[in-house]
């Protein structure tokens, strides 16, 4: 099934090399979480980033399911 | 005095006369510095019903006891006083280099009464303290004035003025400093208009003493030591600034969009950070003594838009950009230049525009009264709002009275968003509870800065909380609230303190902090007292506010009744109601919002 990532501001450099802005599109296998794809691109899973699948506050352990989107960002206090 | 100096110049400007006073230490101690000082004096010298444009209210310059010290980002102060856009209290905050140098003067707090005949500005080199004529610079935009400023003082000294909207009493006018930094919101430079006071100078030599030299050396360097090695290890803060924001806050589906029609823009990918960077960004530029260096210096080098300048910041984007629609990056840049130099908050600013496009595009407002049309997407119709209002030409005379009272002008006050008659910032509440809560409760209107629970809800700091929950944001809004008011009143900004000074329990104990005042000041505060404390300084300023008359903690029919239609927060309204009750428990407060005898006995202010 397909997918999307979208890695934000700096964690765009955990993109593949050549990535046009900060969202990819991968084929992932049936059952796949949102931890395992997370792994797959280097994007930490502790306190130092916040993940998100559809913009929601999910547990990593949730099963993606074809078209989500997991967007991930570092956590850092500002805005 | 450790750390604090214990002096407040006092400026009377309708004898152009100025006195000293030293600060009564019990005072210094319990309500902590900067807006805690500015708090206590406004609440005592200010009748809260007072006409905030008028000779009687006054308006406070405060440094904190960590302002000027070794504390990295201790580069803050507040300017507070009562505001003309919501008739409540306004403090607003910023940074840059004038903070310091004012701190270095040898006075914590400036203090300004009554009314200039003519236009003034004050010089302040130390102990020699001039008002001096300003009537020259009635007029100039601020980097003209301060430039002059500094021309015809010291070229060492550093300044902060009003441009063109705070001579003209525009609502939403700011303070400017060091040219590019504001103390944005509430109107506070319209104060300072109607006061006749152009600027203010500062220079000295005069550091603040610490108790205990050492040890707040070494804590201050353990400090910069783990903000740097964040940083060299790549902070989205340093390499984007706070415009690497929208992104987040489409992602989830909170980006204010065409005056909060929606919450995600289509737009994103061209107002960001990563644009911002690719195309007008110099260099980060820091406030004095800041290993964050979130600051932006940009150029916009050639067309219709150019500039250079600082700025945009995420609050600006949100305003400017997805607020209006527009996603031209050079014009946003462009319209951020312009509230510089003009001296305007651009969230209020952006905001307002943004409303009025909507009223516009509605048919609630003709392009005759306008006199051009004001359609969503439309940057230079933008643009020359914002000049417009600065000087209060044609329309922007309208929209120089904020986005309430334009839309009730015009029938419609359902269109204005907004709490305590001032524009939201960057956070749709429908899709971020705590930050409805926040809005609806702050004592100076619609803020972020008031306790940024967004830190949790959207950004993970110092742990991530689910945004579309209502379960526990009165206690977290209350302890954010507690914990802004603690960080503004020392000195510091909120960009550190959150992060590296207060602890990763959730902000339970700010262990480092009560450090920081205590090798600081040499007051033997705990965490628990400098908490209470940082609760005084927040239940008075709710006393000012319930004085003033502002006394429903309510938001804008938009969020209560409309619900996002798109996005991940899709038909999630502010579910205010759910989280009100817990949040006044939280606080000591009566169900109306009063603090009981109880709590007003416990923090001493009965």
């Amino acid at each position: 099934m397909k997918i999307s990532i979208r890695l934000i501001a700096t964690f765009m450099e955990l993109l593949p090399p050549g990535t046009k802005g900060n969202k990819i599109e991968i084929e992932v296998p049936e059952g796949t979480t949102a931890s395992v794809v997370m792994a797959q691109f280097n994007v930490p899973q502790d306190a130092s980033s916040v993940i998100v699948v559809n913009g929601l506050t999910v547990p990593l352990s949730t099963l993606l399911v074809e078209g989500d989107v997991v967007s991930a960002f570092s956590a850092v206090a500002g805005g | 005095m450790y750390g604090w100096h214990g002096k407040i110049l006092r400026i009377d400007l309708t004898n152009q006369k100025t006195s000293v006073e030293d600060v009564d230490p019990q005072i210094a101690r319990d309500y902590l510095g900067g807006r805690g000082w500015a708090i206590r004096y406004l609440y005592n010298e200010v009748d809260p019903q007072v006409d905030p444009l008028g000779p009687d209210n006054k308006l406070i310059f405060a440094t904190g006891p960590l302002t000027a010290t070794t504390a990295p980002t201790g580069n803050r102060y507040m300017v507070v006083t009562k505001s003309p856009l919501t008739g409540a209290l306004a403090h607003s905050n910023s940074g840059g280099d004038f903070p310091t140098w004012m701190k270095r003067t040898g006075f914590d707090l400036f203090i300004f009464e009554g009314k200039a005949e003519k236009p003034v500005y004050l010089w302040v080199n130390e102990d020699e303290v001039e008002i001096r004529s300003a009537e020259h610079l009635w007029g100039q935009d601020v980097p003209s004035t301060t430039d002059a400023l500094l021309a015809e003082t010291n070229p060492k000294a550093k300044a902060a003025c009003i441009g063109p909207a705070g001579e003209n009493l525009v609502l939403m006018a700011a303070v400017m400093n060091d040219k590019d930094r504001a103390a944005a919101r509430s109107g506070v430079g319209a104060v300072m208009g109607s006061k006749n006071l152009k600027g203010v100078v500062a220079y000295g030599r005069k550091n603040p003493i610490f108790a205990d030299d050492k040890k707040m050396r070494e804590l201050s360097l353990i400090i910069a030591k783990e903000v740097g090695a964040d940083m060299l290890a790549g902070s989205s803060l340093r390499e984007y600034g706070t415009a690497y924001v929208p992104q987040v806050t489409n992602t989830l589906g909170i980006l204010p969009t065409r005056n909060w029609q929606t919450g995600t823009f289509e737009g994103v990918d061209e107002i960001d950070g990563v644009a911002l960077k690719e195309k007008y960004l110099i260099k980060p530029k820091p406030c004095y003594r800041c290993p964050i260096a979130c600051g932006r210096l940009t150029e916009v080098p050639d067309g219709k838009y150019a500039g250079k300048g600082e700025g945009p910041e995420y609050e600006t984007i949100s305003a400017f950009g997805s607020g209006c629609g527009v996603d031209n990056l050079a014009a946003v840049t462009k319209a951020n230049y312009w509230c510089n130099e003009l001296g305007l908050d651009t969230i209020s600013t952006g905001m307002t525009i943004a409303a009025a496009m909507e009223m516009y595009e509605k048919g609630y407002i003709s392009e005759e009264e306008i006199g051009q049309p004001l359609r969503f997407g439309d940057p230079d119709a933008m643009i020359d709002m914002v000049q417009k209002m600065a000087y209060r030409d044609g329309f922007g005379n309208e929209l120089a009275e904020g986005s309430y009272r334009l839309a009730e002008k015009y029938g419609h006050p359902e269109i204005a968003v907004t709490t305590r008659k001032q524009e939201f910032p960057g956070y749709d509440p429908r899709g971020s509870q705590g930050m409805g809560l926040l809005y609806a409760t702050s004592n100076k209107g619609a803020s972020h800065m008031e306790g940024d629970v967004a830190y949790e809800e959207v950004f993970g700091v110092p742990i991530k909380d689910d945004p579309l929950t209502t379960d526990g944001k009165g206690e977290l809004v209350a302890r954010f609230q507690d914990a802004f008011a603690l960080i503004d009143a020392s000195g510091l900004c909120v960009f550190l303190a959150v992060r590296y000074v207060f602890n990763t329990d959730r902000m339970i104990w700010p262990t480092r902090l009560s450090q920081l005042m205590e090798y600081t000041t040499g007051v033997a505060y705990t965490p628990a007292e400098v908490l209470k404390a940082a609760d005084r300084v927040y239940t008075l300023e709710r006393m000012f506010l319930l004085k003033a008359g502002s006394t429903e903690d309510t938001l804008p029919p938009r969020m209560l009744n409309e619900p996002l239609p798109d996005g991940p927060a899709k038909g999630h309204v502010a579910e205010l109601d759910k989280m009100l009750p817990e949040f006044y428990e939280v606080r000591g407060w009566d169900e109306k919002g009063f603090p009981t005898e109880e709590k007003l006995k416990d923090l001493g202010l009965q």
